[in-house]
């Protein structure tokens, strides 16, 4: 492992400005203000944000529709979010290595599932009409930080080609499309809760007949 | 030589003042959960397949996602910094003459408001609800499709959208009674109006009176039988609201207001909607966020007061009466954006003897095609009715003969439907259905 040096200490202010950054938008998103709720509950929102978290995540047919897409879209976000750890675990100031068994088939199936997610991208007419460059320049950028993270997992001197990679993704992260992994939380809170209190989401209403 | 469209040459003539109007409207409509939306897009497309029109026209137009980021788009470019500064990179539209009229063609044209991509969304972005605020900063421009305009505009200012004079109103009540006294044998039988201090105020779509007056007996009889104490109003009885689908909260509000003060003039305790799936979701869910005030009373679908009825033995059914085989259709205003999923449902199965469900069916049922103003503008009829090949298709495959709707809308759609696709189908009301396997009480008269 090498030792605590300015690329750790620039990727962990890249995090921080990350984390920041992602902070002014909500803050800023909800100074457009909320939406309150005056009609009269029919159903549990509870019930619906856990529905939203947990069985609506599966339970519709645009999964069913497109399972390899699905699938390859969780083990890719997975990845990324492992990656991200991996980075960290290198970056603070720690003596315990990484357990690199674990992370290494996670990187490989993200790197290959997120190459593969370009390709679709690029070669499906519409998908690819309804694409802008972030689309393709976040996927990629991504995708060749999970490659250098798998790298490095074999060859510890591509460290700092990593951090560096790091870094520009920490920072960029806010600036682009890959803020969605943040607000994707927000977004599918507010589902569960708007379809659960009307009970219109399975296991949610108050009356079934 | 080809007709002059007003509506046409203003979507030509647009000016700046109109655009500022759009955009000004458009960022009012906008709240966090909004905002929001616009940085969880990440234009995956699995949303296609979840719309009726993509299904049945497959262009890229017809994708959600593509009127989702027509909307979102133009929220990137002028009211956020990633989007002003880098507008082509991250997908932002500068709203402009073309821009307005694509959204026109889009918004209004490609979208029935049902919902089935929010539901099919993996992020859970509320597409429809972005939409209708689009469709609403349309609206403050005077850009509604002209003839939805005109349906929202009649029942502002003639108290029900199908223009219904008050007199005629009250006439069409009263040969009412005449016949549900015929059809209990009991002269005493009443279809009261303006009652006060009535159990609930029942209020109906005014396609009821105007073309299918035998639904306002069926819900008499029904109420007859469950020895109802209800009401019907004078003036106020309109249970639609196309403010919903034209997106103008004011005008949608004024309707609103309308039924909630009928009811607290009459001092009914609760309002009760007649069978109409976009007047359930904009009384009982939006009307409180319209008018920004929480409503003093219930309000019901009367599927939900029928199934009490049911429930509690004040009505009995004889499914006998009705043979044939029958399959219902979930409106998706009622159903997926309104919660009445099995009320439907465990009436027809007391009512019917044969009762088929399409496939799929509840909170997943595909869009008749009907909603969303579709069946008022009918500019954009030819693809109303292509997208409607999916529904045809789901009735067909049940082979039922009648087609149960507790909705109006629904009902002309796939009335529509079974001409244009030869279903060889009926179309009835959920309340028609349960009227005639009624049992009426012994001791009527």
């Amino acid at each position: 492992m090498a030792p605590f040096g300015s690329l750790h200490i620039l990727v962990l202010a890249a995090a921080g400005f990350c984390l920041t950054a992602l902070a002014v938008l909500v803050v800023r998103s909800f100074s457009f203000g909320r939406r309150d709720y005056l009609s009269a509950p029919r159903g549990y929102a509870g019930n619906g944000i856990i529905y939203a978290f947990g069985r609506g995540m599966l339970d519709k047919e645009s999964v069913a529709r497109h399972r390899p897409t699905m699938l390859g879209g969780a083990l890719y976000h997975l990845a990324i979010f492992a990656g991200l750890g991996y980075v960290l675990w290198l970056a603070i100031p720690v003596r315990l290595s990484p357990p690199l068994w674990a992370f290494r088939p996670v990187l490989l199936v993200g790197a290959v599932v997120g190459l593969s997610l370009f390709i679709k991208r690029a070669a499906k007419p519409h998908l690819r009409r309804l694409s802008c460059p972030d689309d393709f320049f976040a996927n990629l950028f991504v995708d060749l930080f999970l490659v250098l993270a798998l790298l490095h997992a074999y060859v510890p001197a591509l460290e700092p080609a990593l951090m560096a990679v790091s870094i520009l993704l920490f920072v960029y992260i806010p600036l682009g499309k890959i803020r969605h992994c943040f607000f994707f939380f927000y977004t599918r809170l507010v589902f569960g809760l708007h379809f659960g209190r009307r009970g219109a989401l399975p296991g949610t209403s108050r009356r079934e007949a | 030589m080809t007709k002059r469209d007003p509506y046409q040459e203003k979507l030509e003539n647009l000016t700046e003042a109109d655009i500022d109007k759009i955009l000004a409207e458009f960022r009012r409509r906008f709240k966090a959960a909004d905002v929001a939306a616009v940085h969880t897009c990440i234009r995956c497309g699995l949303c296609a397949d979840a719309c009726h029109y993509y299904l049945t026209n497959g262009e890229l137009e017809d994708v959600p996602a593509y009127k989702l980021n027509l909307v979102l788009g133009v929220f990137k470019r002028h009211f956020t910094t990633m989007g002003k500064i880098a507008g082509r990179w991250t997908g932002a539209k500068k709203l402009d003459k073309a821009l307005v009229r694509e959204w026109v063609d889009v918004l209004f044209g490609r979208c029935s408001g049902c919902g089935r991509c929010t539901a099919n969304c993996t992020s859970g972005i509320a597409i429809h609800a972005l939409i209708r605020a689009a469709r609403g900063a349309l609206a403050a421009a005077g850009l509604v499709p002209p003839e939805l305009q005109s349906t929202v505009l009649t029942a502002v200012e003639q108290g029900n959208n199908m223009g219904i004079p008050r007199d005629e109103w009250l006439e069409t009540l009263a040969w009412i009674e005449e016949e549900l006294q015929a059809e209990t044998g009991d002269p005493r039988a009443r279809i009261p109006v303006d009652a006060k201090g009535a159990r609930f105020l029942y209020t109906v779509n005014p396609r009821e009176p105007k073309f299918f007056p035998l639904s306002l007996l069926a819900a008499a009889k029904m109420f007859y039988a469950a020895k109802e104490s209800w009401t019907f109003s004078s003036d106020r009885y309109d249970v639609t609201n196309y403010g919903l689908y034209s997106g103008d909260d004011a005008h949608a509000g004024i309707l609103s207001e309308r039924l909630v003060k009928a009811t607290e003039d009459l001092g009914a305790e609760i309002l009760v909607l007649g069978e109409c799936g976009h007047g359930f979701a904009s009384t009982r869910w939006e009307a409180p966020q319209w008018l920004n005030r929480r409503f003093p009373f219930p309000v019901k679908s009367v599927l939900e007061v029928a199934a009490e009825y049911l429930r509690e033995e004040r009505i009995r059914l004889d499914p006998s009466k009705n043979t044939k085989p029958l399959t219902l259709h979930d409106p998706c205003n009622l159903v997926r954006l309104g919660g009445i999923v099995e009320e439907q449902r465990y009436l027809l199965k007391n009512a019917v003897v044969d009762f088929r469900e399409m496939t799929p069916n509840r909170q997943t049922n595909y869009c008749c095609g009907g909603g969303g103003g579709q069946l008022s503008m009918t500019r954009y009829a030819k693809r109303r009715l292509a997208a409607g090949r999916i529904k045809a298709d789901q009735i067909r495959e049940t082979a039922a003969k009648v087609v149960v709707a507790p909705c109006h809308n629904c009902i002309d759609q796939l009335t529509e439907l079974s001409k244009e696709y030869k279903l060889g189908t009926e179309v009835k009301t959920v309340i028609e259905i349960v009227a005639e396997a009624i049992v009426l009480p012994k001791n009527s008269p």
